[in-house]
């Protein structure tokens, strides 16, 4: 009864009610702002809400339109020819409300069948500026904003062709958000497609707040530490995936897209190893995934053999070691998580202050606290070293949220070297090296292409080879097509000084 | 009527290439570390005879396999012994088979522990290194098939550098160990040969997984190549402890692989058979990890309970065994009987099943000749 009522058309009525329906909608309102002028005999009126419209564009091409018009011509259709702008007419009440409320103006005149709306919404967003959490030295420095339009502009002019798909759904039920879900239709697999965009219409939820957010609505096993989408705020590094095969989604009001499936190693890699020197690129790559390694188990190590296996240690060695802890009350258990609690909270620390205290927070922390806890006794130095070492390690990571991981890893890892010594250390080990294994992203095994081994992909995917060989597309994420071009043709061979 | 193969879901079939994995890292685990040793006291220089001829045991074992595979189109063990033998036969030899993996599973956990309290922790309760280790292969297992051989594949790999501490010992060969070529009489080599069968029990494995292969074509290839590669592992473990180690010296060590890793040394680690030991953690569980697993699918297939409730019995049990045994003396009776049954189960009774279906297939040609 009551929907029926509400979708009855409510025109023709007079400015007076159809102001107080507006009225009785909107709650009262106080930013709903009418505007009347009578035009020959005839009312016009133009409703807005103050906040949400463009002033500017209100009076230069509506008001002004309406002012001159001749008073014969005081006729819907007539101002639809009109008014500059594209205006639309709408018979019922609801959606011109719903209109309203996302910036745009209506204009009634009096005992007319119609009223117009025109959009001449203005959000307030800040621009198109230099990526700043995922910086790069070569390469592109956009970064994606909070604004859809924006983001699918760029992505649209980055991957200028007909084929990029931008599928359309929406997130929420009492606030609806918008979500594209983008890819290339001639590569990117169906079913993967499919699974994405069932996923989030499978998604019975209140609002999203983030992309982070439906990152780990979406995922496949969401208890996991580790993420199994890619997060990025860079357009370049999203072309880049898509042009592979992989889908982005991108969520309205947030400035970073997720990216899958993906494996554990695209979480380790940077679109600048695409822009380096092949060598280069490799190097880098190969220097991350030994970093990480690093980090989970240096700290462990030094915990596991001052506990248990001071055999382990070089004689040399074990002598300033030995100096550098005697003053030390403390188990090498103890002294290392505390060591690595102070990391942390400077590192959380660094991250909430504002940027210029920031810095000055780094060296207070690093230099002074470091220094003062090896001269108090309360660590030994080489633990000091140790520690800034992994610390470093886990930063390398591209991915903030897989440093992260890689940094509270460490946790349960360092506590296993305290209980059981390396053997600890190896069983923390195993056990992740399994977890890995058990974990998927968008059904894709997380560990390839190590599990289940492709070598096409370790080859172009996991090392970087040169540019010209290569030329196939990951065989992980299921392309369409796996082939970019037919490789280059080699060079001839010629002989020395030919 | 027929029985037949299990139908097994897409996503836990694996390609034949990780099969020579699972072979491999079913093989090799706990036995290596001590194999040169029972194999110089029986064979004496020529111990590595003996590993040769073990390999062609199981090559030939691993042929035969695979023929009586091939017999049928997706076929386990527990299929071919229900049409053999009927159901209450087959059921009791099937629950001998896994009681059979149980000893082995129990077994290399217990040598693994036992390793580990002699060179790491001596009071390290059996209670607790077991609970981790069988902790992990129940996280591993509950993952499903793929899981399991992906800590065989990845284990592997992680693993096989263990084989660059060779380098060191095989630098300080003496070269007379070996002469004369022949230091045993042929009984006593064979013997050894013999005595190998329990280091590389494991590749039975292959009657069980067989369904789970997707291209069975190459399975020929990926369980020879398998085997092949163990038995070069271990002829090159016990090759290099005859020359490194002198006669008298290698009769008492009861782990001569493990030792031979103590000279190696560099500027960061004094000691590497520390880390080896613990390091074998990535050698012993995927071991571990696929005979848990061997064993519960097996107890679904026979039982036909689900594979979840019989791996945390299953865990349950082999936790309460391996908590309980703690002598030295016990462990040893337990992996030789291990061993000695194994011998029968793994490189035996192939043959008779292959023949039981040569025969039967004989009978079923010419019944089918008089009744046309």
């Amino acid at each position: 009864m009551w929907k029926r009522k509400k979708n009855r058309p409510h025109f023709p009525c007079s400015i007076e009610v159809l102001h107080n329906q507006f009225k009785s909608a909107l709650h009262d309102s106080p930013d709903l702002e009418m505007v009347t002028y009578t035009i020959g005999r005839k009312q016009v009126a133009i409703f807005y809400i103050s906040y949400q419209i463009n002033k500017k564009e209100l009076h230069k091409h509506i008001l002004s339109t309406i002012v001159q018009l001749p008073s014969q011509h005081a006729h819907y259709q007539h101002l639809l020819n009109t008014i500059p702008i594209a205006g639309r007419s709408y018979e019922a009440l609801t959606p011109i409300i719903k209109s309203l409320l996302q910036g745009h103006c209506c204009v009634y005149i009096e005992h007319d069948d119609q009223a117009l709306t025109y959009a001449i919404s203005e959000v307030k967003q800040r621009s198109v500026d230099k990526a700043e959490n995922e910086s790069l030295i070569y390469g592109p420095q956009l970064s994606f904003t909070e604004s859809l339009e924006t983001n699918l502009n760029i992505v649209q002019w980055r991957l200028n062709t007909g084929d990029l798909e931008a599928d359309k759904l929406m997130v929420g039920e009492r606030i609806p958000t918008e979500v594209r879900v983008v890819y290339l239709k001639s590569l990117a697999n169906e079913e993967n497609v499919q699974t994405v965009t069932q996923r989030i219409n499978d998604l019975v939820i209140d609002d999203v707040i983030d992309t982070s957010v439906l990152a780990q609505l979406i995922e496949d096993k969401s208890t996991s530490m580790f993420p199994q989408s890619l997060q990025t705020e860079l357009p370049d590094r999203l072309c880049y995936e898509i042009k592979k095969g992989r889908i982005g989604i991108l969520l309205d009001k947030s400035p970073h897209v997720l990216i899958v499936p993906i494996s554990i190693f695209n979480l380790l890699e940077s679109t600048e190893d695409v822009y380096m020197r092949w060598n280069m690129g490799t190097f880098l790559r190969i220097l991350r995934i030994i970093a990480t390694i690093l980090s989970i188990l240096l700290t462990p190590a030094y915990v596991a053999a001052l506990t248990y296996h001071y055999e382990v240690i070089p004689s040399s060695l074990l002598v300033s070691l030995g100096q550098s802890r005697s003053n030390v009350p403390f188990p090498p258990l103890i002294e290392a998580l505390l060591l690595e609690l102070v990391i942390e909270l400077l590192r959380e620390a660094g991250v909430r202050l504002p940027t210029k205290v920031g810095q000055t927070m780094g060296i207070v922390g690093g230099i002074v606290l470091g220094q003062a806890a090896v001269q108090a006794g309360f660590t030994s130095n080489i633990l000091i070293i140790i520690i800034a070492l992994s610390a470093l390690g886990s930063f390398t990571a591209p991915n903030y949220m897989m440093g992260t991981a890689i940094r509270i890893i460490r946790f349960p890892t360092i506590i296993m070297a305290g209980l059981w010594g390396f053997i600890g250390i190896f069983a923390a080990c195993a056990f992740f090296i399994i977890h890995l294994l058990r974990l998927s992203s968008l059904g894709r095994p997380y560990l390839e292409p190590i599990y289940p081994f492709i070598l096409k992909d370790v080859n172009n995917n996991f090392f970087r080879l040169p540019w010209n060989k290569n030329n196939t597309r990951p065989l992980a994420s299921q392309p369409k097509d796996s082939f970019r071009f037919s490789s280059l043709k080699a060079k001839e061979k010629k002989d020395i000084d030919e | 009527m027929h029985p037949s193969g299990p139908n097994i879901n897409k996503n836990a079939q694996v390609s034949a290439f990780y099969i020579f994995f699972v072979i491999h890292s079913m093989q090799i685990g706990a036995g290596i570390m001590g194999i040169p040793q029972i194999l110089f006291i029986q064979a004496k220089g020529s111990a590595w005879i003996s590993v040769l001829l073990t390999g062609i045991l199981l090559h030939l074992t691993v042929f035969i396999m695979v023929k009586l595979l091939q017999q049928y189109e997706n076929a386990d063990l527990f299929m071919i012994q229900k049409k053999l033998f009927g159901k209450w036969i087959s059921l009791l030899l099937g629950t001998i088979y896994l009681s059979y993996l149980f000893l082995v599973v129990s077994s290399i956990i217990l040598t693994y522990i036992e390793v580990v309290q002699v060179y790491i922790f001596p009071d390290i309760p059996n209670y607790q290194l077991s609970f981790l280790l069988i902790a992990l292969a129940v996280y591993a297992i509950n993952g499903g098939f793929r899981v399991a051989v992906g800590t065989s594949f990845i284990f592997f790999f992680v693993s096989s550098f263990m084989m660059l501490l060779l380098i060191k010992p095989i630098t300080l060969i003496e070269w007379v160990h070996y002469l004369p070529i022949i230091q045993a009489p042929l009984r006593d080599i064979l013997m050894g040969a013999y005595q190998t069968s329990y280091t590389v029990i494991g590749l039975e494995i292959l009657l069980f997984i067989y369904p789970f292969i997707i291209n069975k074509r190459k399975i020929a290839v990926a369980a020879h190549s398998a085997v092949f590669y163990t038995t070069f592992i271990l002829f090159f473990v016990t090759f290099v402890s005859i020359g490194y180690f002198s006669g008298p010296q290698l009769e008492n060590q009861i782990w001569p692989t493990l030792s031979m890793f103590k000279i190696v040394t560099s500027p960061i680690i004094e000691r590497f058979d520390f880390l080896a030991v613990a390091f074998w953690i990535f050698i012993i569980l995927p071991n571990i990890i696929l005979f848990t697993w061997l064993i519960s699918y097996g107890a679904k297939r026979l039982y036909h309970v689900k594979q979840k409730h019989a791996l945390y019995v299953l865990a349950f049990l082999l936790y309460l065994v391996v908590s309980i045994v703690y002598d030295r003396t016990m462990i040893r009776n337990l992996s030789t009987s291990a061993g000695n049954i194994g011998f029968y189960i793994v490189f035996v009774y192939p043959w008779i099943l292959y023949l039981l279906i040569v025969i039967k297939k004989k009978m079923q040609q010419l019944k089918g000749r008089n009744t046309p």
